[in-house]
């Protein structure tokens, strides 16, 4: 019980380390992809948060992006190993498409993240383990609290440029 | 193992947790959008459901059914832009 | 298997919060964290390959009535 609760813990971290360095590598804090991300954007920023971050969120709400690639490649390993991995990407793909998305961050995250978790189910973690730190990651991003969450992603977008 | 036969009492209160969150807040909600970002909540909440008994051609029939009905409820409450 | 009931708290602890927001754009990051949640849900409870394919649907689908919603709110607040 609660050797499973630390692989979930870990496994949060991997997931947001991943997920966080492939949406920021893609420039995702830039602009907003679609209008409704703007819009989100903006009222985040009246909410007290910082605008590159809200955008961020906003991309991450309107379209599939490398959280959502990141869940669907846990659960595609979870239920047919790397090849069900690789089907989650095609999957994300055909949303990205669907949502009038031209980026590449869905489909990226989604293969890395076939492999990371490949890897780490032969060093004794489960796949369930990464369905729940991924759940648990993107509540840390955007569940908890709206304006920390978005200052920390544009302290880290700055970084990045 | 879990898996066709269902689910257990505790997830069954779960989820009917979540539909009956989404059903109340359908009622309360006063703006239109809140209204439809409700109804999502209810279906998110009868999806397990769905995946519990088995019938997952069904549960993606659905998925793909409820937003193109939320946008067609979208594209009519655009035409009056003073309605609840 | 603590990982199913983790979720599904999770997911009632999003639906509540997505609930007693007032701002519609503060809404839907809710929304996303539920729909995140709920298409995990799918997965761990049934271990078939088409429960991915049916979780990958209900993401996508939600995803896109998120879009919708948002994409109409930013409409209706530009043209007043």
């Amino acid at each position: 019980m609660l050797g499973e609760l630390l692989h979930i813990l870990a496994a949060a971290i991997v997931s947001w380390i991943l997920f966080v360095t492939v949406d920021i590598f893609f420039r995702l804090p830039e602009a907003g992809g679609v209008s409704g991300a703007s819009a989100i954007a903006r009222d985040i920023e009246a909410g007290g948060g910082a605008l590159a971050g809200g955008t961020m969120m906003g991309n991450i709400v309107c379209s599939p992006d490398a959280s959502a690639g990141t869940l669907l490649a846990a659960c595609g390993v979870y239920v047919a190993g790397i090849p069900g991995g690789l089907v989650a990407a095609a999957l994300v793909f055909i949303g990205n498409r669907i949502c009038h998305d031209p980026g590449y961050a869905g489909t990226t995250g989604a293969v890395l993240a076939t492999f990371v978790v490949y890897g780490f189910t032969l060093v004794g973690f489960a796949a369930t383990d990464f369905i729940a730190g991924m759940v648990i990651a993107i509540l840390t991003i955007q569940g908890l609290s709206h304006a920390h969450a978005s200052r920390l992603l544009a302290r880290l977008w700055r970084v990045r440029q | 193992m879990r898996g066709v036969s269902g689910v257990d009492d505790l997830l069954v209160l779960l989820f009917a947790a979540v539909a009956l969150i989404g059903a109340v807040s359908a009622h309360l909600q006063r703006d239109r959008f809140g209204k439809l970002i409700a109804v999502g909540i209810v279906f998110g909440g009868i999806a397990p459901f769905i995946a519990a008994r088995g019938y997952l051609d069904v549960l993606i029939a659905v998925s793909l059914i409820v937003p193109v009905t939320t946008i067609i409820i979208l594209l009519i409450c655009r035409r009056d832009t003073h309605d609840a | 298997m603590i990982a199913i009931y983790l979720v599904a708290a999770l997911a009632v602890f999003a639906a509540i919060r997505a609930t007693v927001e007032k701002n519609t754009g503060r809404k839907l990051p809710y929304v996303n964290v539920m729909n995140f949640a709920i298409a995990g849900t799918i997965v761990l409870l049934l271990d078939h390959p088409l429960a991915l394919v049916a979780a990958a649907a209900y993401f996508v689908g939600s995803t896109l009535e998120a879009n919708a919603i948002a994409s109409t709110y930013a409409g209706g607040e530009r043209r007043g």
